[in-house]
């Protein structure tokens, strides 16, 4: 079930909607298995933990992954809010900034490393190319890069100024502490589900 | 537009004239420019000669590019060579026309650099260079159908390749 | 005065050339220092994949290692392949400025420079004086913005985080003056044919003089912290020596090629813009390894300095842009007010400039190397053929040349000094 079976393939409105409803269903509170509920929304504290230590991939395709690298540098400093440390390796991030535009040579790579970032995960499409491919309506290039992965902020520019690409790095922060995901009703997550329901579905 | 050559070039076009006389199809100057147009079979002759020949000592190759012009039936192909001498600070432009499905020896030889250029040209335009050590797709995929830079290619959609996620496992 | 100077200027010229290694001397350095390529165990093979820390775009190279030692290095480019040449085909030379910008998009008006200069060679345009200046002065902040930017990624990829952060920080500088400038940090597609689009604005002369009277201060320390620090010598002193013969044959130009021993800069060689008005040296070390290669840069971030304060100093009045109504844009401030130049650009944006038949093939100093750019033209507005020979192209071809028989580690240090980008890579 689910977008990332085929991820070329849309979700229907009835998907979605499941989805939005199941969001409201997670502020509700937990129950564990053995019967225990929890008042406390577990989803809601780990989120505001994680949006203040948002740490994405070291993604930097072409032009604003310059500007990403300058939000990064003394003047705009992401350090403030914890996003300095850009990892390397996706198994330690938490999401990534798909910063340029993406060719047809790098879309598998791309969606592998999406993949291999353990959930929760974000994602930020960064400059009209990763949005929507911008000027690049060529044989080669993707136009958009959520044909390939689920985006949570689109950031429009060429290249975006920094204090733009703040403005969405802000926006992702705001979906991590409220735990929102774009694959939210797209995919399932068993370890959610067992949180909510205190079993797997089938 | 047409400035005349400068004196070095005019020396550099003597110099081809009288080694190679009738076998130079065609020579043009625009721009303070100099091209010359050489038959296909005559390539390497003429380029081993720029390089090693003492007055004009080409000894790099700028780029080596393709292209197609697809209104001159006979040979819709052409293959053009910058070529730059740091003795003497001239430049020439050295071109040859081109059959659909005809080729050219590699001049990987005579200047190394050519190895990309020379892929980019085959994987754009066809054109195959005969001898090249690795002639296959440089800039676009792997599985890429099709030649990009001719101009009945489209410039936009899928025509030569497509998102392929299902090669997750082979990057 | 004067003959001790001279004297003093003789003596240590004379110590310059006894420094400077010959070619035979490079070459067995060279063989020292790279190690073997045959494998004696067994041999892995990686890939250093598109993604990777290094901080220089989606260059993949697969590597076939003997332990730490390259044997082998198989390039893999074209992650960033947008097809803009055949993208240019479809555009007319105004709209083809800013897609140049995105080619080396760390220093983008050096790119809208390069296709201009050929445009104009071409169609015959004349640039005015003070668009010739006002090119120069912009051509010159943006190799100053690259070196910097080029420095700051270069130094982290060999360790560090902080020198980093403080070159972004005085990259801000420069980039404050491309907004006030030109209206973008970036991408700025300033460059017409014919000139530039827009005239110095107020206070950007001042702005200008205080930012390079404050960067050769600055680079002063960098060069003074690089130079002191043991671990940057350790790995960048000779490292990847790449003589002057193998920079002729694998057509690496720029700073790397001036690195080992040749002046060619074709802001002397080929002078375009006001060049041959404005005096600088051309920045040459002799030892062709990383270590020169990072000392030339500073030496031409200083140079451009120099360069920019000239153009201050001389900045001639008059247009920045050619009256050419058959190929430049009219200025901006005229087109609402005077009708000829209403009609002009309704003519240029629309129609495009008119362009004689003939192919033309010019080359400027980007700040990474020589660009060249050769257009062929059928007479239309659109050109039948543009192909945009960048520096990092051949650069990205030259490093199995480069980095065969050193270690692993080292390659990172020798593909970070030859300054390569992808979107100048691949196009």
């Amino acid at each position: 079930m689910g977008v990332m079976d085929d991820p070329l393939r849309r979700p229907s409105d009835a998907e979605v909607g499941a989805a939005l409803q199941q969001n409201e269903v997670m502020g509700g509170p937990v129950r564990l298995p053995g019967g225990i509920a929890l008042p406390v929304q577990i989803e809601r504290v780990l989120g505001f933990g994680r949006s203040f230590s948002f740490w994405p991939l070291l993604f930097g395709l072409a032009c604003c992954a310059i500007e990403m690298m300058a939000l990064g540098g003394s003047r705009f400093d992401m350090a403030r809010f914890g996003m300095e440390a850009m990892r390397a390796s996706p198994r330690q991030a938490d999401g990534m900034i798909v910063a340029g535009w993406c060719t047809i040579k790098m879309a598998p790579r791309v969606v592998r490393l999406y993949e291999q970032i353990p959930d929760p995960k974000w994602v930020l499409a960064m400059g009209s190319c990763a949005v929507s491919g911008n000027v690049w309506d060529t044989y080669h290039v993707v136009q958009g890069i959520d044909s390939l992965i689920p985006v949570d902020v689109y950031v429009p520019g060429c290249p975006p100024r920094p204090e733009a690409l703040w403005q969405g790095l802000e926006m992702i922060r705001d979906r991590v502490k409220q735990s929102r995901h774009a694959y939210d009703g797209l995919r399932r997550i068993p370890a959610r589900e067992v949180l909510l329901h205190g079993e797997p579905r089938p | 537009m047409n400035e005349g050559l400068d004196t070095s070039l005019t020396v550099v076009l003597a110099k081809l004239e009288k080694r190679f006389g009738g076998r130079l199809r065609k020579q043009t100057e625009c721009c303070g420019d100099l091209t010359i147009t050489v038959e296909p079979e005559d390539w390497m002759r003429v380029l081993s000669f720029c390089r090693s020949a003492r007055e004009l000592a080409f000894d790099q190759l700028d780029c080596l590019l393709g292209d197609h012009l697809p209104e001159r039936t006979g040979a819709p192909f052409e293959v053009v060579v910058h070529l730059l001498s740091h003795t003497h600070g001239h430049r020439l432009r050295v071109t040859t026309p081109l059959a659909e499905g005809q080729d050219l020896p590699t001049i990987t030889g005579l200047w190394p650099s050519a190895g990309f250029d020379e892929r980019e040209a085959w994987e754009m335009y066809g054109i195959v260079f005969a001898g090249h050590p690795d002639l296959r797709r440089l800039l676009t995929t792997e599985d890429f159908e099709g030649f990009p830079m001719r101009k009945d290619f489209p410039l936009r959609g899928t025509v030569g390749g497509r998102i392929r996620t299902d090669l997750r496992g082979k990057i | 005065m004067s003959g001790t100077q001279d004297t003093q200027g003789l003596v240590r010229a004379a110590q310059a050339l006894s420094r400077r290694p010959s070619l035979e001397e490079l070459r067995e350095r060279k063989d020292r220092t790279r190690r073997h390529l045959e494998p004696t165990g067994d041999v892995m093979t990686i890939s250093m994949g598109p993604q990777h820390p290094s901080m220089h775009g989606v260059y993949r190279a697969v590597l076939d290692l003997d332990g730490e030692v390259i044997l082998a290095v198989r390039p893999e480019i074209g992650n960033l392949h947008r097809g803009v040449e055949k993208l240019c085909e479809h555009r007319t030379y105004h709209q083809i400025i800013p897609l140049t910008d995105r080619l080396d998009y760390i220093s983008g008006f050096a790119m809208n420079h390069g296709f201009c200069e050929a445009a104009e060679k071409l169609m015959g345009v004349e640039v005015p004086a003070r668009g010739r200046y006002i090119r120069t002065m912009t051509h010159e902040l943006c190799r100053i913005s690259n070196h910097i930017l080029w420095l700051g990624t270069s130094i982290m990829d060999l360790g560090t985080q902080t020198f980093f952060t403080i070159c972004f920080r005085d990259r801000e500088y420069v980039l404050d003056l491309f907004e006030m400038l030109t209206g973008a940090r970036m991408t700025h597609s300033f460059a017409r044919i014919g000139g530039v689009a827009k005239d110095l604005p107020d206070g950007f002369d001042h702005r200008c003089r205080k930012v390079i009277d404050f960067l050769p201060k600055r680079l002063a320390e960098y060069e003074r912290i690089i130079k002191q620090n043991r671990i940057f010598l350790k790995r960048a002193k000779n490292v990847g020596i790449f003589t002057s013969e193998d920079c002729h044959a694998w057509r690496v130009t720029g700073p790397t090629l001036r690195a080992a021993g040749i002046a060619r800069d074709l802001r002397k060689d080929e002078p375009y813009a006001a060049y041959p008005e404005v005096e600088f040296d051309v920045a040459v070390e002799y030892n062709a390894d990383v270590y020169d290669r990072f000392l030339v840069r500073m030496k031409e971030m200083r140079e451009s300095c120099k360069i920019i304060r000239q153009c201050l100093d001389k900045m001639p009045p008059g247009p920045f842009l050619a009256p050419d109504a058959a190929h430049s844009l009219p200025m901006k401030k005229n087109v609402l007010r005077d009708s000829a130049a209403m009609i002009q650009d309704f003519y240029q944006v629309f129609r495009g400039p008119q362009v004689p038949r003939g192919s033309v093939y010019r080359c400027v100093e980007a700040p990474k190397g020589e660009m060249g750019v050769y257009i062929r033209s059928e007479g239309g507005a659109k050109p039948a053929r543009v192909r945009f020979s960048t520096p990092s192209f051949y650069h990205g071809q030259a490093v199995p040349a480069l980095v065969e028989g050193e270690m692993v580690a080292d390659m990172i240090a020798i593909f970070a000094s030859v300054d390569v980008v992808l979107g100048d890579c691949d196009r």
